[in-house]
């Protein structure tokens, strides 16, 4: 139980109530800072807290009983108060003053005792006023008089300081001294601290517990980081701003944006290469989504998240149950310091014509040593951004071309996390001949800088595209990615959406291969899954053992493949067979029914309208003996999940399911 | 360790060890003691050469072997009558009405944080005055019921100014004046009352509304004695929670205070010390006016309530004495005196209230 708390606490003067049921609990061994507005109710509160003010409904608990079935002088003893504007009497001494804290532990008839004059030592020492000790109060400046009146206070000896505006009237060093003084005392006595502060910044900096008010009720309560907002202080101070990293302390900082600087600053960061897309004081919220639209594909969580690093680091905030794209703190940071997902500049450093049917390209750029996630890339996917047919050259800055969104999630670049969130809706709202297409393809490979294949300097990503390409009227005809693959030279470039290396792992979920406890595997594909079903054979060890099907469209097409598990490889060439149709046969004659090792649920699957969705359902976590792993032509998916689940009974959580595209239909 | 536990274990942790000696911080405290101990005894020296200039040099001087044989216990004719029936219940009256006054006067000027906030300045003191006179013109009230009267129409008033103040924490020009209409407005009911009834009567209150230790019998003394045995060890809770009532409201509730309680419990101490000391010797105008910050000064500038007590009395015994002695012919009354002592001392202080623009 706190040691402090409010339960539906109402206060009023005469008048309308200040505080209005209002229900909050003091964290004990902490500092608790209040804020917010002017008339917002913070130090009417406070004194609600102290006893000072006889609740008009609710109650105040102090350790669990009514504060105001305590008598005065038995409050006084736990908890102290220092309001906002003391008066301190004429002449008096440092010392003298001090020493008034000890009332309360002075009876009519008990004098002053060693035990007083140790406190009030003790307070002086800590406060560090010692040296002021015989000096007249109104002598001194205002931070020492602030100092003496929280060492007055001290000497109360009390577990809780309540202290209203302590910083009011003195200049920004004498704020932090004072400031310094609690929160040392907080360290080092433990005291459990409640302040009322008008400055935000200070507030962050200091307080391990933000309570922001509005109109007399609890607008946010928690950690500073989770709690100051760009939002929020538009909402509880009614003033637009930035909020960004404090560099100093690291806690949030509040830039109030006025009206007539804020050009100039636009100009001064834009000369700095920062850009901010959008309006200072749009609201915040308004871009929940972000490559979670991107993917028709999925039914799951967003392949590609946008996370902040200080929703990382603060663990369980509300803010952080589920990954929100977007985060709560928006601040300008090095992209791959708080995004999750980066853009890569690359170029084409090598083609390689695999078969008639595989192109092979290598892309490359320095860009790319923050790219990865964790160990093997497995079945790893990235977007490449296809350059619009109408760029001037093939091989123009990608970013240049695409505009600033992606500049700013460039390793390197400042970004605003606000803004890592929104990329992808402002991208498709461009025109398309302008903004050109996104697709999504596999990392075949991804080799450091200083691989020995490597052909250049930086750290290389091959790609393997499946040319589904006609010939019309001498036209080379295709989705753009096919057509960009088939005329890629050395030297065109691309921009790469893919993972940051630094704040993704293997958990990552642009990686859909989880086979978790499974020693039986199934891997099962057409073209377009062959370089998926290649790297993921590449990593699995020894001791999984199982099927891999890849249905290619000619014997031409059939790959090399490597693995060190047990895993039989089965090309299957299409021929003039209809898209799938091997495929399938294949997967009915390894999976016999019932399935071996297979749950039985006796479920069914719900059916699947393929043209108004594309099938995409994985597993994150299987502790099944076998897991499958199936994709391809979305029409040819949806049919083996028939198969295996409802004839074959296999749980759904054994078996990802993935269309990687659909007949007739283009990505987007 | 949980938060709880260490909240626990720290409380105790924070009580110190026991010291087995006082350092020099204890001695520097009491030596602060003995320098107000030396004032009020040298008050008290300056009060007794009062008296014994007033005996030995006054009016009608009593020889010093006489002084002391009547002293002794001595029948000496034509001196012992003089000195027990009048000299020295009007010494001892003088004394604890001046103590009355002036203690009552600090607790004011202390609590409202403002010098001119004494109760013969804001017409607490006239309260007093108007209901006496009503009780001793309607009743023929005296002794006890007289106190009683002067009590209860002292601390209507200050509840009346109390209230048209708000709670002392508009201590500046509304509580002054507010207290000069309300006196304004009971001198005109005083005024009123005395032309109402047969001029004899009449007079005996005029004298008694000038304020006079001419009346003083040891009846008289013992009345007032006795009410101060009750009220002035009082003074010592009063200070300390008046040290603690002029940090602020919110301080001193946050060092647990009751301070609505605690402040209506001073007004009513200060009414009480008015009253009776009024009840008495009828107003001694300016003594609770003047003998706080008289006190201020010689304790240098650290308010102390016996101190302003034992300037009071300093104050009316020197009074007596001028009153006797300084117009050949006619004896004036003490209030005289110390009215003509306190008026330049109201307008210095106005002037340099006015000066600070508080
Ligand atoms: C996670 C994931 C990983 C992928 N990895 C790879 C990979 O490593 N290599 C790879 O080549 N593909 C891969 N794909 C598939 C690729 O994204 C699609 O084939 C994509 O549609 C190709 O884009 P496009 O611009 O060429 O054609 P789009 O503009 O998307 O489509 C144009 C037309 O071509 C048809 N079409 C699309 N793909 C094919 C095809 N393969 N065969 C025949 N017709 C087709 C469409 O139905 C449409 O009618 C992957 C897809 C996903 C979801």
């Amino acid at each position: 139980m706190a040691l402090l708390q409010a339960e539906d606490l109402t206060l009023a003067y005469d008048g309308p109530s200040i505080v209005d049921e209002l229900s909050l609990e003091i964290p004990a061994g902490e500092v608790t800072i209040i804020v917010g507005a002017n008339g917002c109710g913070k130090s009417t509160l406070l004194r609600g807290l102290a006893r000072l003010l006889k609740p008009a409904g609710g109650k105040v608990l102090l350790d669990g009983e009514d504060i105001h079935t305590r008598g005065a002088r038995e409050v006084a003893k736990m908890l102290g108060l220092l309001p906002q504007t003391p008066t301190a009497p004429d002449g008096i001494t440092v010392r003298e003053l001090i020493g008034r804290g000890r009332y309360p532990h002075q009876g009519w008839f008990k004098r002053w005792s060693a035990q007083d004059e140790d406190a009030v030592e003790r307070a002086m020492t800590l406060t560090s006023t010692v040296e002021l000790a015989e000096r007249a109060v109104d002598e001194l400046s205002g931070g020492q008089r602030q100092r003496v009146w929280i060492a007055m206070a001290l000497a109360q000896e009390t577990e809780l300081l309540l202290l209203d505006e302590p910083t009011t009237y003195l200049d920004v060093a004498h704020q932090l001294e004072v400031l310094d003084v609690i929160s040392e005392l907080n360290r080092s006595r433990g005291t459990t601290v409640v302040i009322v502060l008008h400055d935000l910044n200070l507030a962050a900096r200091y307080a391990d517990h933000l309570v922001a008010l509005k109109h007399g009720k609890i607008v946010a309560a928690g950690h500073p980081s989770t709690v100051v907002t760009e939002e929020l202080v538009k909402s509880v101070f009614g003033m637009p701003c930035r909020v960004i990293p404090d560099p100093v302390a690291g806690t949030p900082l509040v830039l109030p944006i006025g009206r007539h600087r804020v050009l100039r600053a636009e100009s001064v960061l834009a000369a700095n290469g920062i850009h901010r897309t959008r309006q200072p004081d749009a609201a915040i919220g308004e871009d929940t989504t972000s490559l979670l639209t991107a993917e028709e594909l999925t039914t799951r969580e967003p392949q590609i998240d946008t996370i902040t690093a200080t929703d990382t680091a603060t663990g369980a905030t509300p803010q952080s149950v589920e990954p929100l794209p977007v985060a709560e703190d928006s601040s300008l940071r090095r992209a791959e310091e708080i995004s999750a997902m980066l853009a890569f500049s690359t170029r084409v450093l090598a083609t390689e014509d695999l078969s008639a049917n595989f192109k092979r390209v290598t892309l490359s750029g320095a860009d790319l040593s923050h790219f990865g996630a964790g160990a093997h890339p497995l079945d790893l996917r990235i977007k490449l951004m296809i350059p619009p047919a109408s760029a001037a050259s093939s091989t123009a800055e990608p970013e240049s071309v695409l505009g600033s969104d992606f500049a700013a999630l460039r390793p390197g670049a400042l970004l605003n996390s606000e803004d890592a969130g929104g990329w992808y809706k402002r991208w498709l709202a461009l025109p398309t001949e302008s903004r050109g297409d996104m697709r999504t393809y596999t990392v075949r490979a991804l080799r450091p800088a200083g691989h020995r294949d490597n052909l250049g300097e930086h750290p290389e990503i091959d790609i393997d595209f499946v040319l589904h390409l006609q010939k019309l009227d001498g036209q080379l005809t295709g989705g753009p990615a096919t057509v960009w693959a088939a005329t890629a030279e050395v030297g065109d470039a691309m921009l790469v959406l893919g993972p940051n290396k630094a704040l993704c792992d293997e958990t990552y979920g642009g990686i859909e291969f989880r086979p978790g406890t499974a020693k039986r595997i199934l891997l099962a594909g057409d073209e377009t899954a062959a370089p998926a079903i290649c790297s993921i054979l590449e990593s699995l060890p020894a001791g999984i053992t199982g099927h891999a099907l890849i249905e290619v469209p000619d014997t031409g097409d059939i790959l090399g493949s490597s693995t060190r598990s047990g895993v039989g490889v089965q090309w299957l060439p299409r021929g003039s067979h209809p898209h799938g149709e091997m495929l399938a046969a294949a997967v009915r004659s390894i999976v016999a029914i019932p399935a071996a090792g297979a749950v039985v649920t006796g479920a069914d699957p719900e059916d699947v309208d393929v043209d108004e969705q594309i099938l995409w359902e994985t597993t994150t976590e299987s502790t099944q003996p076998f897991y499958a792993w199936l994709a391809g032509e979305a029409s040819m998916i949806k049919e083996m999940r028939r198969y295996l689940v409802r004839n074959a009974g296999i749980d759904r959580k054994q078996v990802a399911f993935m269309g990687y595209w659909r007949r007739g239909k283009s990505e987007l | 360790m949980t938060r709880a536990q260490r909240g626990g274990t720290k409380f105790t942790a924070l009580k110190p060890a026991p010291v087995p000696a006082l350092e020099p911080a204890g001695a520097q405290r009491s030596g602060r003691t003995i320098g107000v101990g030396r004032v009020n005894l040298l008050l008290g020296v300056g009060i007794l050469l009062a008296i014994a200039l007033n005996l030995l040099t006054g009016r009608h001087p009593i020889e010093f072997s006489d002084l002391l044989a009547a002293l002794g216990g001595q029948r000496v004719p034509g001196v012992s009558f003089m000195l027990w029936e009048d000299r020295l219940p009007q010494a001892a009256v003088g004394i604890l009405a001046g103590a009355a006054f002036g203690a009552s006067g600090a607790i004011f000027q202390r609590l409202l944080r403002n010098p001119l906030a004494s109760p013969d300045v804001i017409g607490v003191g006239y309260g007093a005055s108007a209901a006496a006179v009503a009780g001793m013109l309607f009743f023929g009230a005296q002794g006890i019921g007289l106190s009683l009267l002067a009590f209860a129409g002292a601390l209507v008033v200050a509840l009346v100014i109390y209230v048209i103040a708000d709670s002392g924490k508009h201590t500046g020009a509304r509580l002054i004046l507010a207290g000069i209409a309300v006196a304004a407005l009971l001198q005109g009911i005083i005024q009123y009352l005395l032309t109402r009834t047969d001029v004899r009567n009449a007079s005996d209150a005029l004298r008694w509304l000038t304020g006079s230790l001419s009346a003083s019998t040891w009846e008289r003394a013992g009345l007032l004695g006795c009410a101060l045995v009750i009220l002035l060890p009082l003074l010592m809770p009063a200070a300390s929670r008046l040290r603690i009532l002029e940090l602020g409201d919110d301080t001193a509730a946050g060092l647990g205070l009751r301070v609505r309680g605690t402040r209506l419990g001073l007004i009513i101490l200060g009414v009480a010390l008015t009253a009776v000391a009024t009840a008495v010797t009828g107003p001694l105008a300016f003594v609770s006016f003047l003998a706080g910050p008289l006190a201020l000064r010689l304790c240098q500038g650290r308010s102390h309530l016996g101190a302003a007590a034992l300037t009071g009395a300093l104050l009316v015994t020197a009074a007596t004495y001028l009153a006797g002695n300084v117009l050949p012919e006619t004896p004036l009354p003490v209030g005289v005196v110390t009215g003509a002592l306190g008026a330049p001392f109201l307008i210095w202080v106005l002037v340099r209230t006015n000066k600070e623009g508080t």
